[in-house]
């Protein structure tokens, strides 16, 4: 982020959460707000979706104001890794439907130990394989609890 | 012919629910109960009384396993079964909820009416009670003072779709009266309210009621059922305190997946009536205050169409939004 | 019944051998499923409900209420070390707790854990024998007005919880009240937030949300950088694994606090302990001479919350016993249960059945006394996870959190939100928003919100009575107080400041 002389991540979070506000703001005004029986679901809504506005408003003038404080550059390596890493915890949620939770558990794991933690294919295959037989044995086996399965059948 | 051939079909269905053993049907692999409570609410008690009752009394070759798909107000549990369409082993425990949420939730996708209906098993009746201080002594007193004062009397209650609040608005369109109905998610905050003195009235389940009556800390002024409970047979009904309104038990009972074979469902009838044969199924229906609710499937199908069409009429009249 | 000789008789009971193994069949599960998230113990009694039909009710009450309390004890564990909290209420250990343990102090913030669980666990038992009925009476003069003063209280917590800058804090609080809105309303069943999803229609499950920020959130953060083999620092020896002196004297205070809160709150049927769990942290912090230091890592903010939570169990028992009014979750299913055996719970049950509870209550005392004994060494073991090279760990955290949220509900949606509660967790660490004034709107947000409809219901509108009330004027005036008084503060330094330059 080369010249920014603000704390871009206050003023795009602001700027989010102050569109998060307006959001509120209309949905409730679609719900009853205040009628015979006392207030409606749209009395609190309402509320804290001004206060959101205003809060965020608030930050966002406050880090303008702080301009040309030190910024630290943002570092997008970091950043990108751990993205990556959540698309494939997402990616592994969306599998759970089709593969059931030992394989997709096990696709997620190897990927993390060899692609994130660079370790050799078959430490992260024993890893892998260890780690979804470990949770059968101690959910699925020694206490009952139901895991995701898939078109597999487990 | 057509007409001859379904005539036949219904007259050998009929012959097979009366004469159990020569249903084709029998479950081959363990049964699943499906519930729309986590563990613990009323309907997974149910379900797993259930199961234990046919395990002990040795009623089904097959175990029964409950499976808990709570959330979405009953809609993901109903939801599931109608993903299970056509699975001759697997049953779900209805209450009322899911006929009537469906009507307020556009969310809804399913609703009862895409189920194959089996039995109903019990109906839930209900007492109406006061502080033991307050100054009422009947029904009517209540009525009387709220159509005095209006807005100034209170109820505690659950959600707006609940039996509590059909009860209240069924009463109020019979007499012009106007009283508050104040929600609470929990069944002990209501009850506390009402010992605290918080809010005047409460629709309460018998069981409970007894206790604080016995206590001294509750009086019941009417109950909510077809005829007087054994447990209060000096508590005149609604009827007989002279509110002509319908009787709105909680219902509980027993619906299957879309297009379950006919030997299935005849099969899950003849269980099911064997269940409510059991002594530990008339003592559990005893020591509740639940009344036997038992319909086959056909007048269950009826029942379900009436119910719904009475509580969207109810729900328009309480001013929620009825979706469909 | 005089106290003395029901206690004698409840001992007599409890320490007969079969009720002591059900007991302690009861407490070792509890730890067993407190320890794994998501697995609660409602779920764990709800499915051992069937097993004690053949049982006598007193040593079922005992087995289960074993599991109630155990559980509690096991809910640090994970929150402790993994930064998962397994239940709402071990939120707030996270705070400390997690922090101990990256500064190498893992084994002793269990050991605290431990002990304020036990000597919390125990004077809950106390309480609930020696002031039950009036106790009880107390708790039915709290109405709407009150539950929503109690909300403000603990919302005002967010000042004590917020870091940097208070307006991150509000912000975040405010989406936690956001998503707590999201659902069903209760008063018009009119849907909130769904954006037309059936499976949001009863809101979204606190597992989802805690998890989600909370452990997710670290994970990720963690997973910046390649660099380090371990998560944490493993305290090595026995003697890193215990509590010091200095810590432990350090807690005093917390202990005490964290229990009559804890109790105080628990006999309220319409609070929580995690509410318990916040206030009593919040407390210990306005009352500590290095407030700035909570959050880092300081003993007492675990004995203080994990105290809070393990006597709410005496406390909610109260009701549920003098009464027959459940609070919520665990109480509800055993009150189920005591019907289900043919008891007839409510206000006479003590009477009719002294044995039922002073059996139950001087079980009570001997499964604390077990729970230590049995947590205390299985404190190095716990620590042994740390010993996981970083790249096996994370994975198994990840694996917990999924297993954790689908156990709840069984829905795949579900498992869909943690991942989204998960990015949204690691953005709030990057862009500086605390993540417990979330947590504190989201548990708070529903109740306060309720308590504040139904009072102008009652009230007809009148704001008046939520002021009129003595407990609730109390109450809400100290809420004012904790609020505004870093303002006055503020401007307080802003005048030395003025002063100072314009001299």
């Amino acid at each position: 982020m080369e010249g920014s002389r603000f704390s871009s991540g206050e003023v795009v979070s602001g700027a989010v959460l102050a569109g998060l506000g307006t959001f509120i703001i209309i949905e409730a005004r679609g719900w009853v707000y205040v009628d015979a029986d006392g207030p409606g679901p749209g009395f609190f809504p309402t509320w804290y979706g001004i206060a959101m506005v205003v809060l965020s408003l608030l930050l966002i003038a406050g880090s303008l104001r702080k301009a040309r404080a030190a910024v630290q550059p943002v570092k997008w390596h970091e950043i990108s890794r751990a993205l990556f890493t959540w698309a494939a915890f997402a990616g592994s949620v969306a599998l759970l439907k089709v593969l059931g939770f030992m394989l997709s558990f096990g696709l997620l794991t190897l990927f993390v130990v060899a692609v994130m933690y660079r370790r050799p294919l078959w430490t992260a295959l024993a890893v892998a394989v260890g780690c979804s037989l470990g949770f059968y044995a101690v959910f699925a086996l020694a206490l009952d609890v139901g895991l995701p399965v898939g078109i597999f059948g487990f | 012919m057509k007409k001859y051939i379904s005539f036949v079909l219904l007259a050998a269905a009929a012959a097979l629910a009366a004469a159990p053993a020569a249903a084709q049907f029998k479950p081959t692999k363990p049964i699943e109960i499906i519930v729309h409570t986590g563990p613990g609410g009323g309907a997974d008690v149910l379900a797993r009384f259930i199961s234990s009752l046919v395990d002990k009394e040795k009623l089904a070759p097959v175990r029964m396993q409950v499976t808990n798909k709570p959330g979405g107000g009953g809609l993901t549990a109903m939801n599931f079964v109608v993903e299970k369409k056509g699975d001759a082993h697997a049953i779900a425990i209805f209450t009322g909820n899911w006929m009537t949420n469906p009507l307020t939730q556009a969310e809804a996708k399913v609703t009862v009416k895409d189920m194959t209906p089996v039995v109903r098993l019990v109906l839930e009746p209900a007492v109406i009670a006061v502080k033991s201080d307050a100054p009422f002594k009947t029904m009517k007193d209540f009525v009387d003072a709220a159509i005095k004062n209006p807005g100034q009397m209170k109820q505690s209650g659950g959600s707006i779709t609940s039996r509590d609040n059909v009860v209240r608005q069924l009463i109020m369109k019979n007499t012009g009266a106007n009283w508050v109905f104040i929600s609470f998610p929990g069944g002990g905050e209501r009850i506390a309210a009402l010992l605290g003195g918080h809010v005047n009235m409460m629709v309460i389940e018998p069981q409970e009621a007894g206790e604080h009556i016995r206590a001294g800390n509750m009086r019941v002024l009417a109950q909510v059922a077809e005829k007087r409970l054994a447990g209060f047979p000096n508590v005149p009904t609604l009827k007989e305190a002279g509110f002509d309104v319908p009787n709105v038990p909680q219902v509980r009972g027993v619906l299957a997946p879309p297009g379950m074979p006919a030997d299935a469902v005849a099969y899950y009838e003849d269980l099911f009536a064997k269940i409510t044969q059991t002594a530990s199924w008339k003592k559990y229906l005893e020591d509740n205050q639940f009344e036997d609710g038992f319909l086959k499937s056909a007048e269950l199908a009826k029942f379900m169409d009436e119910f719904t069409e009475r509580m969207r009429g109810i729900l328009k009249e309480a001013g929620a939004k009825v979706v469909r | 019944m005089d106290i003395l000789s029901g206690l004698l008789q409840g001992f007599a009971v409890a320490l007969a051998p079969l009720n002591l193994w059900w007991c302690f069949v009861g407490v070792f599960l509890g730890t067993v499923v407190g320890v794994l998230p998501g697995l609660g113990p409602a779920a764990t009694i709800a499915m051992l409900l069937p097993l004690t039909f053949q049982m006598n009710p007193t040593t079922a009450l005992i087995m289960l209420c074993g599991i109630y309390y155990g559980a509690k004890y096991g809910g640090s564990t994970t929150a402790i070390l993994l930064n998962v909290p397994g239940e709402s209420a071990s939120v707030v250990t996270c705070l400390d707790g997690y922090q101990m343990a990256r500064k190498g102090r893992g084994g002793a913030a269990l050991g605290i854990a431990a002990i304020a669980s036990f000597i919390a666990g125990t004077f809950g038992v106390v309480a609930l024998m020696l002031v039950a009925p009036p106790l009880a009476k107390f708790a039915l003069s709290f109405s709407s007005p009150e539950y929503f003063a109690l909300m403000c209280l603990g919302l005002a917590m967010v000042v004590l919880l917020a870091g940097q800058s208070m307006v991150k804090a509000l912000l975040a609080m405010l989406v936690g009240l956001w998503i707590a809105s999201m659902g069903t309303d209760l008063f018009t069943a009119r849907s909130r937030f769904t954006f037309g999803y059936s499976e949001m229609l009863d809101g979204i499950d606190f597992v989802v949300v805690a998890i989600g920020i909370f452990a997710l959130g670290e994970v990720l953060g963690n997973m910046e950088t390649r660099e380090g083999e371990k998560m944490l620092p493993v305290p090595k020896g026995l003697r890193n694994l215990l509590p010091t002196l200095a810590e432990l004297k350090a807690c005093r205070f917390a202990f005490l606090n964290g229990s009559v809160i804890g109790f105080l709150i628990g006999v309220l049927p319409g609070a929580g302990s995690t509410i318990a769990s916040f206030i009593s942290y919040g407390i210990e912090k306005a009352v500590s001479k290095h407030p700035e230091k909570f959050g880092t890592g300081v003993p007492e903010g675990v004995a203080a919350p994990e105290g809070a939570n393990n006597s709410e169990t005496g406390g909610a028992l109260v009701p549920l016993l003098t009464l027959g009014i459940p609070g919520s979750g665990t109480t509800a299913i055993l009150l189920a249960a005591l019907i289900l055996w043919g008891l007839k719970p409510g206000p006479l049950m003590i009477h009719d059945n002294p044995d039922l509870f002073w059996g139950l209550v001087a079980s009570m005392y001997v499964g604390n006394v077990m729970l230590l004994v049995l947590n205390l060494p299985l404190i190095p073991l716990f620590a042994q996870i740390l010993k996981l090279p970083v790249y096996v760990l994370y994975p198994v955290i990840f694996g917990i959190s999924i297993v954790g949220v689908y156990s709840v509900s069984g829905s795949l949606f579900d498992t869909w939100m943690l991942a989204v509660f998960g990015l949204l967790g690691y953005l709030m660490t990057k862009l500086d928003y605390p993540s417990a004034p979330l947590i504190l709107g989201f548990v708070l947000g529903d109740s306060m919100e309720r308590a504040l409809r139904q009072s102008l219901m009652m009230s007809q509108g009148e704001l008046s009575i939520l002021v009129s009330r003595p407990i609730s004027a109390i109450m809400l005036s100290l809420a004012a107080l904790i609020l505004l008084l870093p303002l006055f503060r503020k401007a307080n330094a802003w005048r030395v400041k003025a002063i100072v330059e314009n001299g």
